[in-house]
This record gives C-alpha cells, structure tokens and sequence, in this order.
C-alpha cells in the first residue's frame, strides 16, 4: 500500500513545477525505485488503477481548486501538462503520447477535422454525454456541427469555454464603437502603422489577415486572393511594432503606450487586467467583414478523450465533472482569468458572477460579439497561406 | 601467454549504447523524416530532396544567418567581457572570487525565461523600471531597444556570459604567474605579453567557452521573442513554426539536420585542434 501510495505521488510530480531533489531525498527516490520494480511485477490491470489521470490542457484546467476538488469528489488522482499550442500537442499524441494521456482540450477543428480522423480521440458514449448538452447555451445544442464527427454519429467531446477573438484596442485613443464599425481595417490606416502589436498565435494570425485582405478565412481561395493576402501579411507583419508570443506584453505595450492596439485578441487576453481595475484595454469583435458578412471569429474549446490503449474510466467521469456547476464555475475563472463557459446558461451558474467580472468579460455585449463572428474552422488552402505568414515574417528582419 | 583484453570498451559501453540511443538514433530518425514529402507524417514514403530544395529557395537562409550573426556576436562579446572578468577573479579577487563566481552563476538557476521577462520589464519605454526611474528621479526621458534586434542581442550576451566565463577561468588558471614574470623580465610589453603568453595557454578555457556560447546562441530563440519583438526571425523560430502551426515535419526536419550540419562544420575543426589532455592532466 505504501509502495502504491509513493508510486503515486511520483507519478503525479509535475517534473516542470516541482523538480525531484534526488540528493536531498535519496532514499525516497531509492524506495520509488524499489516500488518501481515491484509494480512491473503486478498484473497490468492492478498497475493501471495506480496511473493518475492525465490532462494534456489548456490551463484553466489545471487550477488547483479544480483539482482538489475532482481529488476530494472522486479519490482519483490527476495530473495535467499545460499545451504550448493546439498543434504541439496534437503532434504529441501523433508521436506517440496517446498511450501518456486521458484528456486534451483543443480548438473545435482539431478535434473533428484532425485527432478523431488520426484515431487520437475516442467518442463519447452519447447516452451519458449528450444530455449535458441539453444544459448549455443554445448554440451547442445537439446536433452541433463541433461536438460530432462529419458523419454525424459520434460525439467528440464536450463543449466549455468558448469566446471570440479578435483585437484589442485602447479605448482611450480609439473609441470602441470606431473600432467595431471600422473593424480590420483599422490594421490596414497606415496612421496605426507601428502603432500595433501582434500576439503570435498564428493559426489566429492567418485568419486575422485573411479578414483584413477582404477574404473569407474559410472559403477555398483564388489566385487574386492569395495576392491580397500575401500583400497584406507583408504589410501587417512589416508595420507591426512588436510580435510576441506573450500577451502580457502586449497589454504592457497598450499600458505603456507603446502600442494602441494588437491582433490577435479578446477576453481571454484582456479579462484578468480588466477585473484588476485596468481600463485601457477593451476587447474589440468587429461589426462587419468578409466572413458572409461577419468580421469575428469565434472559438470553442472542445474536450475530448484520448484514444488511450489503457484507457481509464475516469476519463469519462472527469468529463462530466467539469460540466458540473462547481467545477464550470472553477474552469471559468480558471488560475486567475476569466472565460464565459457553455454551461453559463444555467441560471445557477450564471448567479456566481459578480457583476464586475461579467464587466471584465464585457458580457454586456457577449451575445453581440458571437452574432458577429463565425465558428473557428479549417481553413482551405491553410497551408498556402502559412507559408506565405512565414515569409512574411522571415522577411521582417 | 594470452594477452589480457583491455577493459575499455566494457567501461565504454554503456555511454555508447546511452549516445546511440539518445544521440544518434533522434538524428536518424530527423534525418530520414528530412527526405520525406512535405507535410507527410510517416517514415514510409520515397525519399525525396524537395525539402533541402526548399530550405535553399523560400528564405530560410535570412534566419540562418540571423541566428549565426547573433550566434558569433554573442561569443565575441562574451570572451571580451569574460576575459578580464576571469583574470580578475583569479588573480585579485582573492577569497572574493568564490563569492563574485557564485553571484554570476546564481542566475543559471532561474528560469531563462523569468530572467528575460524581467530585462523586458526593465528595458520598457515610459513606464518601464529604468526609464521609468530615471523620469520620475531625474526628470530624464529616454527611449527604449525593447523589441529590437539589439535587445536580443543583450539578452543573448546576458545569458550566455557564464558558460564562456567559467570555462575561461579555467583556461585563466592554466597559465603560470612566472610565465608571465619571465615575459616581462625578457622586455615583453603588456599586449606582447598577452598575445604571446596569455592568450596560447589560456586557449583550451577559451575555446571551450566559445564552443558552448556560440552552440547554445545558434539554438537560442526566447531572447529574439521576448526581448526582439520578431524584429528578426532566428532559424529555431521558423523550424519550430514548421513543426507546429505548419504540420510540416519533414521540412522542420531538413531545417534541423542543415542548422546541425552547418554548426557541425563550424565546430568540429575548432573541437579538433582542442587539446583536452592539457587541461585534464595539469
């Protein structure tokens, strides 16, 4: 038991967050060796119930108040990664990691158009999963495009957190409702040329310049449209005062008045500055585009099970447990953010927010900024027009 | 009398089967995925040179040489900053020298991305802590390198100063006081002193110095991200781009195995011409 109990502990050490002091405890790590050794001798259903659950994730599921909780709820232990990006962590599991992970939570179209059709997710048992989306905003309810495989008979995860993500301005040198109306094109007035920033999630970027060049990010492209793309990247990237992975900067540029406003962004980058009293930073979705008429572009996280050949049952359990409005509630103000979550339909849920936080969130304008976007989607010729992204950021400097 | 087999390659063998595992079968493998169609995901395919083809004719040779630049400026920087840091610390410093070597390795233990996050919060226009010290202090506006080449480039020497500093206090300590003394005594100047005496038998300590400094800055990309802005895109920023956003690991592949072939052509001749008897057996 004791053997069983530091295997454990071992196993759910995040190496990242608190490296193992080999020196300072040598006969612990001596003993977990030992316990090591004694494991591989054990059936391998006995040793898969001592594996924690595993959670490859964005890291609003990694707060530890959710953790704790899903601890003392079920007596299952977890531990968690936090992505790098969606593509390194679907590459992960490409190369291998399926075996290493339960869960993994990515933007909508990777998990229908790329993990379920690369058998790195598995479906859901719909008799337990389906009526969960009964509990969520409209929008998500069954048949949802996201939520199910392209022939429509397997669900693919559960949907959360979701948002739209566009820009963000400094309300006190661009007027929101200036911003909305002008949209994109406030990237192509050459008066904001070095005036801007852009925050490197580049599959967001890519589409960002699709809306900016007059294109529909998710319609097959012409020849005259890869030319309208490749002048504007070149043009973006080129003025840009800065390129950055990290929003904060960013937000420190706006603050400093470096910068007036930066793509990509939205809530997700501007809500926990906001609940902090900061006014200088509003999130923008714009009015109008080249999208059927839609300049936003909204995102939905999907959760998903991990094809795991030993897979674990509380996977399933976890699943449910983040819909739960204890555990939604957490996952919303997850490690210090603020994100709107689907299940924020529930008026149980809903009543946990302070009206300064649905103030952070601009929730005063939620329903607005998602009529004016599309859903996040593939998009054609994606391939073309990254390459063409990255020239143009090669040839920046 | 039957020979008694030497014991060597016993000894040897579990470094060469720990290299060949974690060593030379990655590289293997990166290089067999360098020859596969682009954006494919299995090893299966026939090979093809498409990618080497494309690493030479879309531009890849400006981050190329963005991360080389960066990589020779750094090293320079650092042994013209080392060389008298080293000499001091061995010669003057005296029961200092412990003290000054661990505050200069202490920032090694934090995280090289705190770090860099924190020179970016120092080099901040306006509200940054210099220029914002120097406003509120002495009423003095200044500007900023924040999200420029040069500011990599600080970063980069910043980082990278204690792996040429102590490699060259060792090299510092090879060489002996009465070498220099004789020098002197037979009408050596200062600089003839250095480049005759100094320099030749600190060589060891410095070369190593700058073969680590200038490896790790070829490999370096958080200082062009945190503190560059992008101004620049060093090589591993656009192979990491292929491997993630672009799907496309055959060509990050043949972007990697030229970045290890051109450092490779780089160091091997330097590392050849190290004598590491010298320092090991003093």
């Amino acid at each position: 038991m004791n053997q069983e109990r530091l295997l454990r502990s071992m196993a759910a050490r995040n190496p990242l967050r608190t490296p193992m002091q080999h020196s300072a405890s040598r006969r612990k790590f001596m003993a977990g060796i030992a316990a090591g050794i004694a494991a591989a001798g054990l059936p391998r259903s006995a040793a898969a119930q001592s594996r924690p659950l595993s959670l490859l994730t964005w890291d609003a599921y990694a707060d530890p108040n959710l953790l704790d909780l899903w601890r003392s709820t079920t007596g299952v232990d977890v531990r968690y990664e936090i992505h790098i990006s969606d593509p390194t962590s679907v590459n992960r599991l490409r190369a291998g990691e399926t075996d290493v992970w339960d869960f993994i939570n990515v933007n909508n179209p990777w998990a229908r158009n790329v993990m379920y059709p690369a058998n790195l997710i598995r479906p859901l048992p719909r008799e337990r999963f389906d009526p969960l989306y009964a509990q969520m905003k409209e929008k998500f309810h069954l048949p949802y495009k996201w939520a199910l495989s392209e022939d429509g008979e397997d669900l693919l995860g559960i949907v959360q957190r979701y948002e739209t993500f566009d820009f963000v301005v400094n309300p006190n040198v661009i007027s929101p409702q200036l911003a909305k109306d002008e949209g994109w094109d406030l990237f192509n007035n050459p008066d904001f040329a070095g005036r801007y920033g852009i925050l490197a999630y580049e599959d967001w970027n890519v589409m960002d310049i699709c809306m900016g060049a007059g294109i529909h990010p998710y319609k097959e492209k012409t020849e005259a449209d890869f030319a309208a793309f490749e002048e504007t990247a070149n043009r973006w990237i080129q003025n840009a005062a800065f390129i950055t992975t990290d929003f904060v900067q960013l937000n420190l540029g706006i603050l400093n008045g470096e910068i007036d406003l930066y793509f990509t962004g939205g809530t997700y980058t501007t809500a926990a500055a906001r609940l902090e009293g900061v006014t200088e930073l509003y999130a923008i979705t714009p009015n109008s585009g080249p999208a059927d008429g839609k300049g936003g572009i909204n995102w939905i996280e999907m959760n998903s099970a991990v094809n795991n050949p030993d897979f674990l049952d509380a996977t399933y359990d976890w699943l449910e447990f983040i819909t739960t409005p204890d555990a939604a509630e957490m996952v919303a103000r997850g490690n210090g953010n603020l994100q709107p979550v689907s299940q924020m339909a529930q008026p149980e849920l809903m009543s946990r927010f302070t009206s300064e936080e649905l103030q952070a969130i601009q929730w005063d304008e939620f329903d607005e900024r998602i009529a004016n976007a599309v859903e996040f989607d593939i998009v054609p010729d994606y391939d073309r027009l990254y390459d063409i992204y990255t020239a143009a950021m090669r040839a920046r400097g | 009398m039957r020979a008694r087999r030497s014991p060597g390659p016993w000894f040897a063998a579990p470094v060469a089967l720990f290299m060949l595992a974690c060593f030379a079968a990655p590289i293997f493998i990166v290089t067999w995925f360098s020859l596969m169609p682009a954006r494919s995901f299995d090893l299966t395919t026939a090979f093809t040179a498409e990618n080497y083809v494309t690493a030479f004719t879309e531009g890849y040779a400006r981050p190329l040489m963005w991360s080389l630049i960066g990589a020779a400026i750094t090293t320079t920087v650092c042994a013209v900053l080392a060389w008298p840091s080293a000499v001091i610390l061995h010669r003057h410093a005296g029961n200092w020298a412990t003290v000054v070597a661990a505050l200069i390795a202490l920032p090694i233990f934090i995280s090289e991305s705190v770090r860099l996050f924190g020179m970016s919060v120092f080099m901040m226009p306006r509200g940054g802590i210099l220029a914002g010290t120097l406003n509120a202090l002495f009423g003095l506006q200044i500007g900023s390198i924040l999200n420029t080449w040069s500011a990599a480039l600080v970063g980069m020497i910043y980082v990278h100063l204690p792996f040429m500093l102590f490699p060259l206090l060792l090299g510092v300590s090879l060489i002996p006081a009465d070498r220099i003394e004789a020098a002197r005594d037979l009408g050596a100047n200062r600089w003839q002193v250095f480049r005759e005496v100094e320099l030749p038998l600190a060589a060891p300590g410095l070369t190593i110095g700058a073969l680590l400094t200038f490896v790790l800055c070829i490999g370096a990309n958080a200082e062009a991200a945190i503190l560059g802005g992008r101004a620049v895109t060093v090589i591993t920023t656009a192979i990491e781009q292929r491997f993630s956003f672009a799907q496309d690991w055959p060509m990050g592949a043949a972007l990697t195995v030229l970045v290890i072939a051109i450092t490779a052509a780089i160091v091997l001749p330097v590392l050849a011409r190290l004598d590491l008897n010298r320092l090991t057996r003093r």
